[in-house]
């Protein structure tokens, strides 16, 4: 593929990067003195391997891969604050010469002062900002605080302000760089809507991030990096399907992670946990509406303990509890005998679950069914990640039916909620 | 495959449409930088500003009651006092400057890794405000000096311009250099603060030229002759390396003479203060032949040597800055 000058935004040909990184980092003349034989000790890092792509103009590309595959590597690169160590690097048009928001704010600045500061970083001049400044503070609503110090705002008015500002800059191509990781819903929704401009404004986006949402949302095309190599070049949805199939497979092998959080008196112990698909497999990536089945084991230690609740928990990325399960266990009736070391094992099915896109735990505790003591209690027991086809935003699938009627009804304005039931 | 050169990256970057002009965005850019700094260097101080005026008077009070009070040295020449003031301030901004634009590079990890931009504009910004605060000492001397002594300002007072172009170029190349090496090896900070110990004493910040010539028309004059050891001690003291200096040693009088920092100084205080002969007119005019025959010192081509070593520090000093500026980034 290769694209006429005319067309072209960003092209990158063989490119490799490698970083030396000092075994034992020191940066004094001292050492360097006493150790000048062994100058030569350091590790290699290849940040990135024989790089090549292209980006038409008015492309909306998303750089994605885990960390330290060489995203951010290539996005210095790209804007020049790195220098690439072979290949070649044509860029045409003007590009942001930043990579985050918020480039040169000072703490000690009031918010006029930091303005006028980042704003010549972005290359905006003093007459345009003057001009620009009622609108940059009325974007970010913060008239009251103009004058006052940054290190007194809220983290949340830093990015607002951060933001308005970085909006302001006229580059034809934009980098941006986990700009989606600080701020909160409302602050993303303002993002979204700027990349939505953007889009229509036929601007170049370069834009990394772990949000892969927001890449099958809005990117024409994604690429994938994994170890400084590109292993995947095509259509957002199906280089985002492509990560997730990879960190689903290696989030399996790590399930019974160290930092596993566990308590409890230990009168009966979780023994092993795990999530199976309909075929019984075991499956750490099920799908939104689909089936899903966790299983645990349990073991008595205990002789006086007859019978005990199951609580399962389904846990966002966050910390957020999003359901709660329980289940009493009762030795006799399920099992027959209580003797110490008796064991079994529970199941709780889910035949379709409502999660969206993201990354779940499931935290499992074992209680008394009189005092509600806890016997044990595993936080992230299972790890899985929740892969919606739909792409759609949000935490659940409410299962909500859509209908449309005949103009018979009348219509009266715009309801503000959409959606009716059958 | 190929390392794309930087020229040709800026050329690319370019490219067509609406833009900024680059050489005035990163011109602004440079002083919106310099204003910042200078207001954060003042913040949260309850005297602000006056702190950069209020040091060089103080370190003048001191050392002044320390030579003309205590050791009572009397300089010959007029106005010994707001001479060594001038000296002093010469010598803090010289100082600091150096000092504050080590530190703009490592001090600015957050904006490199971050954003693009000539690296050298951060040194440039840092040496500004110490170029702002220099400028209004040296007015403030300048107005004392009027209004305390009769001083004939005559056109010379212009020789000011391409004097102070000579320092801060001094001080950019020294800064450049310190900046670059500081990302890597923070030795660079102590080893530069000894350096200044030493460069304070060979740049004749209190004791003047002129004083040193007249001490030495004077033992002319009495007729007195001078031992071997003595004549050094005056080619010494000649070139405003004071009596520290181990006079035994050619070489080290030698390297005073080549300081920028003394000659600057000498010949600020003739064109801000007052008319008697400066360093280059001395050279010239061979006032130092007539030191000559005492103190064996007949060194000529020792006149353009101050700027043939501000030439030779700015371009060591760009030189290693561009070489390791494209790995700031890296190596922050």
């Amino acid at each position: 593929m290769t694209l006429s000058d005319r067309d072209l935004a960003i092209r990158v040909e063989h490119l490799s990067k490698r970083f030396r990184i000092p075994l034992d980092r020191s940066s004094t003349l001292k050492h360097r003195l006493t150790h000048w034989r062994s100058a030569s000790r350091y590790r290699i890092l290849e940040a990135l391997l024989d790089v090549s792509f292209e980006v038409p103009t008015g492309e909306f590309i998303g750089i994605i891969g885990h960390n330290g595959s060489g995203k951010s590597t290539l996005l210095k690169i790209l804007a020049k604050i790195y220098r690439p160590e072979v290949g070649r690097i044509t860029i045409a048009g003007k590009v942001s010469p930043f990579l985050e928001l918020g480039v040169g704010f000072n703490p000690e600045l009031t918010a006029r002062e930091n303005i006028f500061l980042s704003g010549a970083i972005l290359g905006l001049g003093r007459p345009e900002l003057h001009r620009l400044f009622d609108e940059i503070i009325g974007f970010a609503e913060l008239e009251q605080f103009v004058d006052h110090k940054l290190k007194n705002f809220s983290s949340g008015m830093e990015v607002r302000l951060a933001f308005s500002l970085a909006i302001q800059a006229h580059a034809e191509i934009l980098m941006m760089d986990e700009v989606l990781a600080v701020g909160d819903a409302s602050f993303q929704q303002k993002c979204f809507d700027i990349f939505n401009r953007y889009k229509r404004e036929g601007r170049t986006v370069v834009l990394v991030t772990h949000e892969l949402a927001a890449v099958t949302n809005y990117c024409d095309r994604a690429l994938l990096l994994d170890h400084g190599r590109l292993v995947a070049d095509g259509t957002a949805a199906a280089v985002t399907a492509q990560y997730r199939r990879a960190i689903g497979l290696a989030a399996d092998g790590s399930r019974l992670a160290p930092e596993i959080d566990r308590w409890g008196s230990r009168d009966v112990v979780i023994t092993a946990a795990r999530m199976l698909d309909e075929r019984g497999v075991e499956d750490t990536n099920p799908v939104t509406g689909g089936f899903a089945r966790i299983e645990f084991g349990y073991e008595i230690q205990n002789d006086a303990v007859a019978d005990f609740t199951c609580v399962v928990w389904l846990v966002r990325g966050d910390g957020l509890a999003v359901a709660e399960s329980r289940f009493p266990v009762s030795q006799y009736a399920q099992v027959g005998s209580s003797q110490r070391g008796s064991a079994g094992t529970v199941r709780y099915d889910i035949p379709q679950l409502p999660l969206l896109d993201g990354e779940y735990s499931v935290n499992i505790e074992l209680q008394g069914r009189r005092d509600g003591a806890t016997f044990d209690h595993v936080d992230h027991g299972i790890r899985f990640r929740v892969i919606d086809r739909g792409g759609r935003h949000g935490v659940i699938d409410p299962g909500g039916v859509w209908s449309v009627a005949a103009s018979e009804l009348p219509v009266v304005g715009w309801p503000d909620r959409l959606g009716s039931t059958t | 495959m190929s390392t794309i050169a930087d020229a040709q990256l800026d050329a690319l970057a370019a490219g067509p449409g609406p833009q900024l002009n680059t050489f005035r965005h990163y011109r602004h850019l440079t002083v919106e930088l310099a204003i910042s700094q200078f207001k954060l260097r003042y913040t949260q101080s309850v005297l602000g500003y006056f702190w950069s005026l209020l040091k060089p008077a103080m370190i003048f009070a001191i050392t002044f009651v320390i030579f003309v009070g205590l050791f009572k040295i009397k300089d010959g020449t007029q106005f010994y006092g707001i001479q060594l003031l001038l000296g002093i301030v010469v010598w803090t901004f010289f100082a600091e400057c150096t000092a504050s634009s080590m530190m703009a590079i490592a001090g600015s990890a957050g904006l490199i890794r971050k954003a693009y931009f000539p690296r050298s504009i951060l040194v440039i910004a840092a040496s500004m405000s110490s170029l702002f605060t220099f400028l209004i000492n040296l007015t403030i001397v300048f107005v004392i000096a009027v209004l305390l002594h009769q001083i004939d300002v005559g056109f010379r007072i212009f020789l000011v311009i391409p004097l102070l172009l000579e320092l801060y170029l001094l001080a950019i190349g020294i800064s450049l250099f310190l900046s670059a090496l500081f990302v890597q090896f923070h030795d660079i900070g102590h080893l530069w603060d000894v350096l200044m110990q030493l460069l304070f004493y060979g740049s004749g910040v209190m004791f003047s030229l002129s004083y040193v010539l007249q001490r030495a028309h004077l033992a002319l004059a009495a007729g007195q002759t001078l031992l071997p050891g003595q004549k050094l001690a005056v080619g010494a003291k000649l070139l405003g390396g004071a009596t520290v200096l181990p006079t035994s040693n050619l070489w080290a009088v030698l390297m005073v003479a080549c300081n920028p920092i003394m000659q600057t100084i000498e010949d600020l205080r003739h064109a801000l203060l007052t008319p008697q002969a400066p360093w280059t007119e001395l050279v010239v005019t061979g006032h130092l032949a007539a030191v000559n025959q005492y103190a064996r010192f007949d060194y000529p081509w020792l006149l353009p040597v101050p700027f043939l070593v501000v030439v030779a520090v700015l371009t060591i000093g760009a030189l290693t800055f561009r070489a390791r500026a494209r790995t700031f980034a890296e190596n922050l």
